[in-house]
């Protein structure tokens, strides 16, 4: 160890123990070594005795006693100073070296307990970058390879101490806001006793040489060390002569340490705030009603009552514009944000419907044709890979940071919220210039919240800003992924359809003009289905049938003829049995009861309730005959006119007109003919004997002469077919 | 053999052969088949366009609402640059409901139209089998007068049955033909049908992917332009730093 160069007065050396922990040995040395020199000289001074000679010469000696002394006390200074210095150096040393064995080794050694203690990690969070900057600090020291005793090694610890104070001030103000959780989990080892003894071990075999008995034995070393750097700074500072040439960046460094620690705990302060009031815990209404009492009603309704007094203008509002400001531009970011966040939800949910219509996945055993085949290919393509990769995409880079963003939105705004809370508490003892504990405690908190609130907010509105247009720009960059892909593989396929030569207006008149075609050849295949296949049957009645519809005709007309489609079985009373096949007249088209579905028929004779539902209307070959005139006239009378007739023929028939009977006709006596309907026929007279235009006189084919109801007659233009009868 | 009660022994004379009824039964089940696949595709296209408009819409409320978000008074910058997106999103849009558009007519609706046929074929093929059905009841009643002794009332009513066997038979007959005339021909006619179809679903997205690059494009360079000069945004220091711990403290504390 390199001594200063100065006349020693005495001639022992100081006896330099080796680097300990502790500073107290060199001290005690010194000490000693201080007494002896004092003594020593006491016994020089009381040796020199009375004479004047001897005065004068004591007078040199005592000036050279004093100066002696100034140069041992420097001497002792600076001794004291490189003790100190060295003790600074030494212990960051030891320091560091705990700290990576306690990281290392024993945080190793511990995850390989069974089972590994929970939340592990969580105690060493932080640590790595305290050692980051303390292994930082001694290497810029050690680079310069200076001793301790050399004057500018004092300078270089300042320096590299100042340059670094920012990252220490970072690093360490982390790791003891961090600092509780610590003592929390620890605490939580301590519960369980088995655990905590396997962990007392581990600590005993990895660090063997000190004495330990926690994990917070070491843990808390950061918290120790940050506090002990302001001693040992103004220790060196104190036995440093004003006259060295680094004291004045010692000072400064001084006072930097001692800043680093008052913001360091007002780091801490802010956060134990912000955590106290930033979260929202879900409170049933049962859990906020067991929370009211008389305290937290009389602040509610304080605070209420001074909301009440801003509005109604009684006491003046503080009006802080720079906070103001800050918030407005965070509800309109939150505002913004919450809207995107459903907006791309909404989107996302569109693509994931779209991915799941899977329009490929037909089957017209077309696999044959081109169109189809390119089609099938393009959907799968895009089903398959194009666009579910566009929707992970849209997933990661843009989905969840935005619901990441949303949820850190929550805390910002409780802290908002708190800070109105606090502000009006803080109005009504503002004023007050005696303030007790409590409203001491009121006050800070609200200076506390606003500060720390007027501090982050700009820069998280700022971050937040940035991140959400950043998001757009993704977007906006997918999309254009995206298209890019679909262009290339449409244009894989465009080539080889057929009709790709033409341009795009020509393309679409084409392909309308084919859609129409094809509507129409539709329409005339359903028409021709219809019309061929969906002519009912006519059957020829049997004769007892053809009696029947006569009778029922007769009776009831023929527009209330009905054939039963199916087998009745009547089961109330009055219910008929029919069979398959019958006619039957209805009467009514509903029961006595106001039942629609029952109808009144005669069924020849038998009257009775049937199903209408079994029942369909008759359609003679043509349309039900209106009723036959026979009814209407005596028989004399026209037996009377039928028995003359001239035998002239009109040529009634029209050159462009046929006349044919419409429906059949059964001649009951000689003067009728029977006609069949569809039958052409000659109109002899329009009218018979007596002029009565009901009847006429007709020829009809095999030269057979009657008289025929003329209502029975049609007209119809020539060249038409006459409607279509099944048989004869 | 009359005094065995049971006919379940005796041989059926099949009316229809089984071969015709087997043809018949294929085409039919072709035809089926066919039904469900146009109903499916139909469902799908018209499900998928729906979706296809509505992603579009909603692309274009995300930019539209951003753009009457009040922080767009605040910067120039940015209300240039949501203006820009929002062009592009609507361009976009406008892309993609011409070709919904166009698919609606050229795909949707002829789809619509082809199932629409079905029904009445359906019917038609359910009278055919009534038609049979009468047929063969007919033809086992007239088959059963033929067999009994010719005694003049049985004669009378075997005469009878003919006569109403005859025109049923015609009409069965007129049936099975018309329908074995026209389903092949309806089965076949599908391709020429739906070609125009497929031809025109690849086209109108061919046009929409050939426009959707370059529409894109704007808007990314607008967004691009936006996030540069927010890196010198004097309001986020925090982002120019380097180390991300270091730079987020400040959030962290905020956010955690």
């Amino acid at each position: 160890m390199a001594v200063p160069r100065r006349p020693q007065p005495s001639t022992f050396t100081l006896a330099l123990l080796k680097p300990a922990s502790s500073a107290l040995p060199p001290l005690r040395a010194i000490q000693k070594v201080i007494k002896k020199d004092k003594l020593q000289e006491k016994e020089g001074a009381s040796e020199s005795s009375i004479s004047e000679e001897r005065l004068a010469q004591e007078a040199e000696e005592a000036k050279r006693k004093s100066e002696d002394e100034e140069a041992a006390a420097k001497e002792r200074a600076a001794q004291r100073q490189l003790l100190a210095i060295e003790e600074l150096v030494q212990s960051e040393r030891n320091y560091l070296r705990l700290l990576q064995l306690t990281t290392f080794t024993t945080r190793s050694n511990l995850q390989q307990l069974q089972p590994p203690p929970a939340n592990l990690d969580s105690m060493f969070l932080y640590i790595e970058e305290v050692i980051d900057v303390s292994s930082r600090l001694l290497s810029l020291l050690d680079q310069k390879q200076i001793q301790p005793g050399d004057p500018l090694f004092l300078e270089t610890l300042c320096d590299s101490f100042l340059s670094l104070s920012s990252d220490i001030e970072a690093a360490y103000r982390e790791y003891l806001a961090n600092y509780s959780n610590i003592t929390l989990v620890e605490n939580s080892y301590k519960e369980k006793e088995a655990l905590w003894n396997d962990i007392i071990k581990v600590i005993k075999t990895s660090v063997p040489d000190v004495n330990a008995t926690s994990l917070t034995f070491f843990l808390v070393m950061p918290v120790q060390r940050i506090a002990r750097y302001p001693l040992l700074l103004q220790t060196i500072q104190k036995h440093t002569d004003p006259t060295h040439p680094a004291y004045e960046l010692l000072e400064k460094t001084a006072h930097t340490s001692v800043a680093l620690n008052v913001h360091i705990n007002e780091y801490k302060r802010f956060r134990e705030v912000a955590d106290k009031y930033k979260k929202t815990e879900p409170l049933s209404i049962k859990d906020k009603i067991n929370r009211l009492n008389t305290h937290s009603i009389a602040k509610k309704t304080a605070r209420l009552s001074q909301q009440i007094k801003h509005e109604t203008g009684i006491t003046p509002k503080l009006v802080d514009e720079e906070f103001d400001a800050l918030e407005g531009l965070f509800n309109v970011l939150e505002r913004g944000i919450l809207d995107l966040l459903e907006n791309v939800e909404t989107y996302l949910h569109h693509l994931q419907t779209f991915l799941a219509c899977k329009t490929e996945e037909f089957d017209f055993d077309m696999d044959g044709e081109k169109a189809p085949i390119c089609y099938k290919e393009i959907a799968t393509a895009l089903r398959q890979w194009i666009l579910p990769t566009f929707e992970k995409r849209m997933q990661t880079l843009i989905h969840k940071p935005l619901c990441a963003l949303r949820d850190l939105l929550v805390g910002p705004r409780n802290l908002i919220r708190k800070r109105l809370h606090k502000l009006l508490d803080y109005e009504m003892i503002e004023a007050k210039s005696n303030l007790s504990y409590e409203e001491q405690d009121v006050a800070n908190t609200y200076r506390t919240i606003n500060t720390l609130l007027l501090n982050e907010l700009p820069q998280f509105n700022g971050l937040a800003l940035q991140m959400m247009w950043s998001m757009l720009g993704t977007f906006n960059c997918l999309h254009r992924d995206l298209a890019t892909d679909m262009e290339q593989l449409f244009q894989s396929f465009a080539q080889q359809l057929p009709h790709s030569s033409l341009d795009h207006n020509a393309f679409w008149v084409w392909a309308e003009s084919e859609v129409l075609e094809g509507a129409r050849r539709l329409e005339t295949l359903c028409q021709s289905v219809e019309e061929t296949l969906n002519a009912p049957v006519v059957q020829p009645l049997s004769p007892s049938s053809q009696c029947r519809l006569k009778q029922l005709t007769d009776k009831h007309g023929s527009g209330k003829i009905y054939q039963v489609a199916g087998p009745v079985v009547g089961t109330r009373d009055l219910d008929l049995n029919l069979a398959k096949g019958e006619l039957v007249a209805v009467i009514s088209e509903i029961d006595t009861r106001g039942d629609k579905k029952r109808w009144l028929v005669d069924a020849g004779g038998r009257r009775g309730y049937a199903p209408s539902s079994k029942l369909m209307r008759y359609h003679q070959p043509t349309e039900g005959p209106p009723p036959s005139p026979h009814l209407t006239l005596p028989e004399g009378v026209t037996g009377f006119r039928r028995h003359s007739y001239t035998p002239e023929t009109r040529p009634l028939t029209h050159p462009f007109f046929q006349v044919l009977a419409a429906y059949d006709f059964t001649g009951r006596g000689k003067h009728e003919v029977s006609v069949r309907a569809g039958e052409p026929i000659r109109v002899l007279e329009p009218h018979d004997k007596r002029g009565n235009p009901e009847w006429s006189l007709v020829e009809v084919r095999g030269g057979k002469k009657g008289y025929v109801p003329s209502n029975y007659l049609t007209v119809m233009p020539m060249g038409m077919a006459p409607p279509s009868s099944p048989y004869r | 053999m009359s005094w065995i009660p049971f006919k379940i022994g005796q041989p059926k004379k099949q009316i229809v052969s089984k071969t015709v009824e087997r043809d018949f039964e294929r085409e039919y089940d072709k035809l089926q088949k066919l039904e469900d696949q146009t109903k499916k595709l139909h469902k799908d296209m018209k499900k998928s366009t729906e979706a296809d408009l509505a992603m579009s819409k909603a692309a274009v409320k995300i930019s539209a609402d951003l753009l009457s978000n009040p922080l767009c008074e605040q910067d120039q910058a940015f209300l240039e640059s949501m203006a820009a997106l929002d062009t592009a999103m609507r361009r976009m849009d406008a892309f993609n409901q011409e070709k919904v558009n166009q698919i609606q007519k050229t795909v949707i609706d002829p789809l619509k139209k082809y199932s629409g046929v079905f029904p009445s074929l359906n019917m038609a093929v359910k009278r055919r089998e009534q038609a049979l059905q009468d047929y063969k009841r007919l033809q086992s009643k007239v088959e059963k007068y033929e067999e009994k002794e010719k005694t003049g009332p049985i004669m009378v009513k075997l005469h009878q049955a003919r006569e109403e066997l005859r025109p049923v038979r015609e009409d069965f007959e007129a049936k099975n033909k018309q329908l074995l005339d026209e389903m092949p021909k309806f089965y076949h006619s599908r391709i020429d049908y739906f070609h125009p179809s497929f031809e025109a679903l690849i086209r109108a997205q061919l046009h929409v992917a050939v426009q959707l690059p370059a529409a894109a494009q704007k808007g990314t360079k607008a967004a691009f332009v936006v996030s540069l000069r927010l890196r010198c945004h004097e309001s986020c220091p925090a982002a120019v730093s380097g180390t991300h711990r270091l730079a987020c403290p400040p959030v962290q504390m905020l956010m955690n």
